[in-house]
């Protein structure tokens, strides 16, 4: 009987280099395996932020699905977050695939949709699939079409699968477009935009702080804009803030048509490659910046944890706000174990795989996308604690931080809440022990195994609940349309965009 | 316009249909898409996903890969898998991308089996149909292809029962439960051993049914009207009962999506069958005996509905519709059921139908804005994702499914 599971230790891999990655681990190789833990890989939609709900980022925009009625089936899941008045469809049939009439069709649809609604929308996405990228359909002369027809603009969203590992993949290409409206405005020194997320970041990132120290008057986030006034006095910008790689297209697209420049700061768990980040920042801005509120404050909370949970043995997946292999290397240094690793192994993660490498060469990697996957042995945990929504799902059993709210976590503000949610897993766990030791049956330890119908559930990876989850996943791939001006190989450090 | 939604979310599609009739068979089940469809299926149209696993994959098709029609790489894939998994067979489903490309399944499966040393079955799924038709042709294809085989001799590697792969199917779960501790004894078959014999049962599935435990509600009845073993194809029932289907004495349909399948083993094994669904719950059952309108209409799938309509006859003397956005089969339709195809002519069916009572899922209603009758929720997972009841370990896993 045949069990096996393709598994690669960080020394193995580390010795290989990122030349000789070994075909079990290249998903272009073999069949994608589903699973819960590979769903943000194969439908970035069905959690989180995928093209259909990252185009309805533009503040009074609504979105036409014209496709096959398969790619429209899931967007019903957005209905319960608001979005129930904000998707349309145009359904095709077998003909309109195989002759592409629907493109006819389109004009009439939109002025449907337009005429349907109360509210005139401040833009029509339309939003197009495999179908389309296979017709080689110019989504640009029809939605130009469309709009002379419905008074409105209309702008193209191309969800193309099958481009996902190309130069523009889809996430990648949508963030582009959701900026596309932006018309040159006169710049103001005081006002900065932050680009990379669907979905505000936290509250209390210490960049806010550091912008509003430097007199930054206006921050703005798509996510934050209140109406399409707001979001097109993005186009006022000093500079933009890239905070996610797959943006670098975005901001040099806003850059050769609107002029505004762009530095890009990457979201980080090591807490010295934090500071030296901002160093850079400083520099790039011709300042220096003081951090050392936001980093002690971080640095307590990491130092909290090491104290009362000493080596503890962490699982890491990738469904999460944050590189695997950079979390991982974190943890590693902070002194803790990682025993596994759940990602996606590309040559651009081996500056972090030298490193995990030197420090625990046994620490083993996985590809959710592997078919072996499917035999993985959930009943041997090794892990204190898994983070991912992924991880949780191999270790049903084990305390959890999903680590993928929307609410976007950066900088030592970020660092500073992982631990603290990590703490609260542990002392959950603590307290669970306790209870069952008085033979409360909440404490009763959950068997670990991927099989819910056996292990009675995932009750660690329910805590932060139904659709707030971001793909994390693949962020990092084969994206390198934009060159970067300032890239540093140690740590995945960048800056871009030279002057600001 | 035809086409065009404004006010509902598109229903099922075809491949998840497929998907889900083979989701418990123990084989490899290969979406031939970029991934999103795999997403779709088993994100949103597959409950049990979330429980238990399955060997199911997206083939990860990309630009390339569909514009020089690599499908001698698709095929070393699958290769790949089945030398690491052991399954018994591989079915490829279709998706939209091998519908532009005008893939040859024909020619693809023959290439599969000749590399892989495996029964493969291929499901020609566009994406642009509904479930049941998926689950029709999945269905159908599996009994031509399976029923009456050898047990264990669906693939070339023959494995002791032991050594049963780690693609786990249904049946082999509750292998001894159903057979509720008896042996069959040497030489008789295993429906000689109980009463009346055994029963198949086609169309189960969450898309048809709504419930993901469906399958223990009919193996309580027909067992308790002396039937006897209960073959619940595709639901904790796996290949190995579809080799056994020509024991049967009988095939209960409980969608209209099984009927070509009971169509075709009525004319190869003589098995008659009859379509009802056994699943309206008692709650229901009160709700329906107390509604009183003139006129009603019903709208699930066919079987569903036809047996709301039974439920209600007992107690009313309305005029009642059945209307179906899926199959409507005329051997089970009277003459005034209706099929309903765009939200428009749903719109006009209710207006000019002056209906006082709708059954249906209550997504539907929001194409009738201004409707003043009295809307009965009856959930379709098919229409809206909605379960009749949610498990409890579903209910703790975080999902995108709006079930959950």
């Amino acid at each position: 009987m045949n069990r096996t599971v393709d598994c690669i230790t960080a020394g193995e891999l580390a010795a290989l280099g990122k030349d000789r990655i070994p075909e079990e681990f290249q998903s272009s190789r073999h069949l994608i395996y589903s699973s819960p833990a590979t769903l943000a890989f194969n439908s970035p939609g069905a959690q989180g932020f995928g093209v259909k709900r990252a185009g309805l980022a533009v503040p009074g925009s609504v979105m036409l699905l014209v496709a096959p009625g398969c790619c429209g089936r899931n967007t019903a899941a957005l209905n319960a977050l608001g979005y129930r008045e904000r998707f349309f469809y145009l359904l095709m049939d077998d003909t309109d695939i195989v002759t592409g009439r629907h493109l006819n069709k389109i004009s009439q649809a939109v002025r449907e949709v337009v005429d349907s609604l109360k509210e005139k929308p401040t833009v029509v996405m339309i939003c197009i699939t495999c179908v389309d990228a296979l017709l080689g359909t110019d989504m640009e002369r029809v939605c130009r079409k469309a709009s002379e027809a419905a008074g409105v603009p209309v702008r193209p969203c191309y969800m193309y699968a099958l481009t996902r590992e190309g130069r523009m993949p889809p996430m990648v290409h949508v963030r582009k477009t959701i900026y596309e409206l932006l018309e040159k405005r006169p710049r103001k020194r005081t006002a900065v935009n932050l680009l990379g997320e669907f979905s505000p970041f936290m509250e209390d990132m210490e960049l806010y702080d550091i912008l509003r120290g430097l007199g930054v008057k206006n921050i703005r986030e798509i996510s934050r804009c209140r109406d399409f006034e707001e979001y097109l006095s993005m186009a006022e910008a000093n500079f933009n803030i890239v905070l996610n790689p797959e943006c670098r297209p975005a901001a040099e697209d806003i850059r050769r048509r609107l002029g505004i420049p762009s530095i890009e700061l990457t979201r980080l768990y090591q807490i010295d490659k934090i500071q030296h980040q901002y160093e850079l920042l400083g520099g790039a801005l011709g300042t220096k910046i003081d951090d050392q509120v936001w980093y002690q404050s971080a640095r307590e909370k990491v130092d909290n944890f090491g104290k009362n949970y000493p080596n503890t043995r962490f699982a890491v997946g990738e469904w999460l706000n944050g590189n695997a292999f950079e979390l991982s290397l974190a943890l590693l240094r902070y002194g803790h174990q990682v025993t596994e690793i759940y990602g996606t192994i590309t040559p651009e993660q081996f500056v972090y795989i030298r490193k995990i490498a030197e420090i625990s060469p046994d620490t083993r990697i996985y590809s959710n996308l592997s078919p072996t996957m499917l035999n993985y042995d959930c009943s041997v945990s090794a892990a204190d604690v898994t983070i991912g929504q992924d991880a949780a799902f191999y270790h049903p059993g084990c305390p959890n931080v999903p680590w993928n709210q929307e609410e976007q976590p950066f900088g030592y503000a970020g660092l500073g809440h992982l631990f603290e949610a990590l703490f609260a897993a542990r002392e959950g766990e603590k307290s669970e022990r306790i209870s069952a030791t008085c033979g409360d049956e909440r404490g009763e330890r959950v068997p670990a195994s991927c099989d819910r119908e056996k292990s009675g559930g995932i009750s660690a990876a329910s805590g932060n609940g139904s659709g707030e989850m971001i793909s994390a996943a693949r962020k990092d791939e084969k994206n390198k349309a934009v060159p970067t001006a300032l890239e540093s190989e140690t740590q995945g450090e960048k800056i871009t965009g030279g002057s600001v | 316009m035809k086409g065009l939604l404004k006010y509902l979310s598109p229903f099922a599609p075809d491949q998840s249909g497929a998907a889900s009739v083979l989701y418990d068979m123990g084989g490899l089940t290969i979406i031939c898409d970029a991934g999103g469809c795999t997403g779709n299926i088993c994100g949103f149209d597959e409950p049990r996903w979330f429980l238990r696993k399955s060997a199911i994959f997206s083939a990860g098709l990309r630009d390339m890969d569909a514009i020089l029609g690599r499908d001698d790489r698709m095929v070393e894939k699958i290769q790949d898998a089945a030398k690491k998994l052991d399954a018994d067979f591989a079915a490829l489903i279709g998706t939209p991308v091998p519908a532009v490309i005008a893939t040859d399944f024909k020619a693809l499966s023959r290439m599969a089996e000749k590399r892989c040393h495996l029964p493969v079955l291929t499901i020609e799924c566009t994406g642009t149909r509904l479930y049941d038709e998926g689950e029709a042709d999945t269905w159908l294809g599996l009994f031509q292809k399976f029923a009456g085989m050898e047990p264990d001799a669906a693939a070339d590697k023959v494995k002791p029962a032991e050594e049963k792969s780690s693609v786990v199917s249904g049946s082999e779960k509750r292998a001894d439960s159903d057979k509720t501790g008896t042996r069959v004894s040497e030489g008789m078959s295993e429906s000689e051993m109980y009463g009346k014999g055994a029963v198949g049962v086609i169309g189960m599935t969450p898309l048809n049914l709504s419930r993901i435990d469906a399958d223990q509600i009919i193996r309580d009845e027909l067992k308790a009207q002396g039937f006897g073993p209960v073959y619940c194809y595709g639901m904790r029932d796996g290949l190995e009962t579809i080799k056994k289907a020509g024991e049967t004495v009988l095939n209960l349909v409980v969608s209209p999506s099984g009927l070509p399948a009971a169509r075709y083993l009525e004319k190869r094994f003589g098995t008659s069958y009859r379509m009802e669904y056994p699943f309206l719950g008692e709650e229901l059952k009160k709700e329906l005996h107390a509604a009183d309108g003139k006129k009603i209409l019903v709208i699930h799938q066919q079987a569903a509905a036809n047996a709301i309509r039974a439920e209600l006859r007992k107690t009313s003397g309305a005029e009642i519709t059945v209307g179906t956005w899926f199959l409507l089969d005329e051997e089970f339709r009277e003459p005034q059921d209706v099929h309903l195809t765009t939200e428009e002519n749903f719109a006009r069916l209710v207006t000019e139908g002056q209906y006082d009572v709708i059954v249906g899922d209550r997504m539907l209603e929001r194409v009738l804005r201004n409707y003043e009758g009295r809307w009965m929720h009856v959930p379709h997972f098919a229409v809206s994702g909605e379960l009749e009841e949610t498990p409890e370990e579903l209910s703790s896993c975080a999902t995108g499914n709006s079930v959950l």
